[in-house]
């Protein structure tokens, strides 16, 4: 047998193996998506393709439906977690996605199954911390893909696809994210969703105050409300107060303020950097939890 | 449960893949063997598929007239006469008169994820090789005709071509283009047409 031959057949059965993992999940209007068997009951998807709480559907593999429960979700990562009597239907094998490198051939798998292949075209840290990691794909995701596997050549699942809202992005969550977030999940019992108490609008900032700060990024958020008794307001936040990082992280827009506002990260106090009347001033937040 | 591991021993460092890689190379020189580039007086070029004993498949809507040209890879460009068409199917069998014309052999299907090759004339280039692999198998739509449907980036001109598995067998004739999907007839139904124009699948 030729190499070609082996490596097709090595990529053909990596799809008929993860595929014996996937649910076809019915939470949105139109198009359906994909889920992944992940571990024992808990099938994962993407965030953005749940847009009911209730009357959640999956197909199973074999093509019979079964109906889940949301068990908790994570938007700021596109991940959502639902609840379903798996049956005989096996937990995909999980790969190191550590380990994966721009340039590793990769496979997308959707209901059907359906497959595409593709690379990694880049493994972006992101803003915020290494646990904000997402793969770049270079692959086409089909209408439906959003929420299924990102397979090796292995076939072992190193992420979770997403085309994003927007459906014009080729991205990955990797794998250890979704572990991260299951083991909070099955720790605490459901998905903790942080909570500040504060509203923000982007700000622009003026370059001398960009030099005098030695700040690399052009904006920051400002803050336009505080709510009473909340984490923001027992931290002394106040309106009018320039937000430039929170935790480490810079914070150029309100989308950087909920990237690190993660759901591991409730209960911690995270330092702010505020320039409150041209000063600077270090404030501590401890991150409260939405109610459920 | 048991489960298999495949592991790609020689996939660890780079050059490891050389066998992959040459072999593609023998690969896209078998297909262009048996790829015909097909011009008729009122479409555009397409591509075909040769066949034992002087027979050529093509798209019906790459040869709209009776005849058409058919050129060869050793570069003969011989007369192609119109044996019999299935506008439906799409599918049109041409018969050429010549010697030591080779011929496709084909496989019926190849299962979803396994690798795929097309050759065609896409927007004019000869003899050009696209890769992919298989995504589904079925109608694209439900209650619809029934593809091969190919993760790969064909055009115009691969129209009539063949998409074969890794191994070279034609596994499908390159149909449609739907955004990034390509769709191929399946090598069954080109043999049925074929059976019934009384012409013995290879």
């Amino acid at each position: 047998m030729s190499d070609l031959v082996a490596f097709s057949n090595g990529l053909a059965a990596a799809v008929q193996q993860t595929s014996q993992s996937i649910f076809g999940v019915t939470a949105r209007r139109r198009t359906g998506s994909t889920g992944v068997h992940w571990r024992s009951g808990l099938v994962v998807t993407a965030d953005h393709t749940v847009q009911t709480e209730d009357d959640i559907l999956l197909t199973r593999p074999d093509g019979r439906s079964v109906s889940a429960t949301l068990a908790g979700r994570d938007p700021t990562v596109d991940l959502a977690v639902l609840r379903v009597d798996a049956g005989d239907v096996p937990a995909a094998r999980i790969g190191d996605s550590s380990a994966v490198q721009a340039g590793h051939i990769v496979l997308a798998i959707g209901e059907g199954p359906r497959a595409s292949w593709g690379v990694v075209s880049s493994v972006a840290s992101g803003r915020g911390g290494a646990s904000r990691a997402v793969f770049d794909l270079d692959l086409t995701l089909y209408p439906g893909f959003s929420g299924g596997p990102l397979v090796d050549v292995s076939g072992q699942v190193i992420g979770i696809n997403t085309s994003g809202a927007s459906r014009s992005q080729h991205l990955a969550i990797p794998a250890a994210v979704v572990d991260g977030l299951l083991d909070g999940l099955q720790r605490r019992g459901h998905i903790p969703r942080p909570y500040l108490g504060v509203s923000t609008q982007p700000v622009r900032l003026p370059d001398a105050l960009r030099q005098r700060f030695s700040l690399e990024q052009a904006s920051a958020v400002i803050v336009v409300a505080v709510q009473p008794a909340s984490p923001a307001a027992e931290g002394g936040l106040m309106i009018g107060d320039v937000l430039v990082a929170l935790g480490g992280a810079s914070i150029a827009d309100p989308m950087d303020l909920r990237r690190v506002l993660q759901p591991d990260r409730v209960g911690e106090s995270l330092v702010a950097s505020v320039i409150r009347g041209g000063e600077p001033h270090d404030l501590h937040l401890r991150v409260g939890e939405r109610s459920r | 449960m048991s489960r298999t591991t495949f592991t790609f021993a020689w996939a660890s460092a780079p050059g490891e893949l050389c066998g992959v890689v040459t072999d593609l190379s023998y690969l896209v020189e078998r297909l262009r063997r048996i790829t015909a580039e097909v011009a008729d007086s009122k479409a555009s070029l397409g591509s075909g598929v040769l066949w034992p004993a002087g027979y050529v498949v093509t798209n019906a809507h790459v040869v709209r007239g009776s005849r058409a040209v058919v050129r060869l890879v050793d570069g003969r460009r011989l007369e192609g006469q119109v044996i019999a068409r299935d506008t439906d199917a799409d599918l049109v069998l041409l018969r050429v008169l010549g010697t030591g014309i080779p011929a496709a052999s084909v496989s019926d299907s190849a299962p979803v994820g396994s690798l795929v090759a097309a050759v065609g004339h896409p927007l004019g280039v000869r003899g050009a090789l696209s890769v992919g692999i298989v995504h589904a198998v079925g109608p694209v739509r439900a209650g619809g005709r029934s593809w091969i449907q190919a993760d790969v980036r064909l055009a115009r001109g691969n129209s009539g071509g063949p998409l074969a598995d890794a191994s070279g067998q034609v596994i499908g004739l390159n149909t449609m283009v739907v955004g990034p999907l390509a769709l191929a007839i399946p090598m069954r139904e080109v043999a049925c047409f074929l059976r019934m124009a009384g012409v013995r699948a290879s």
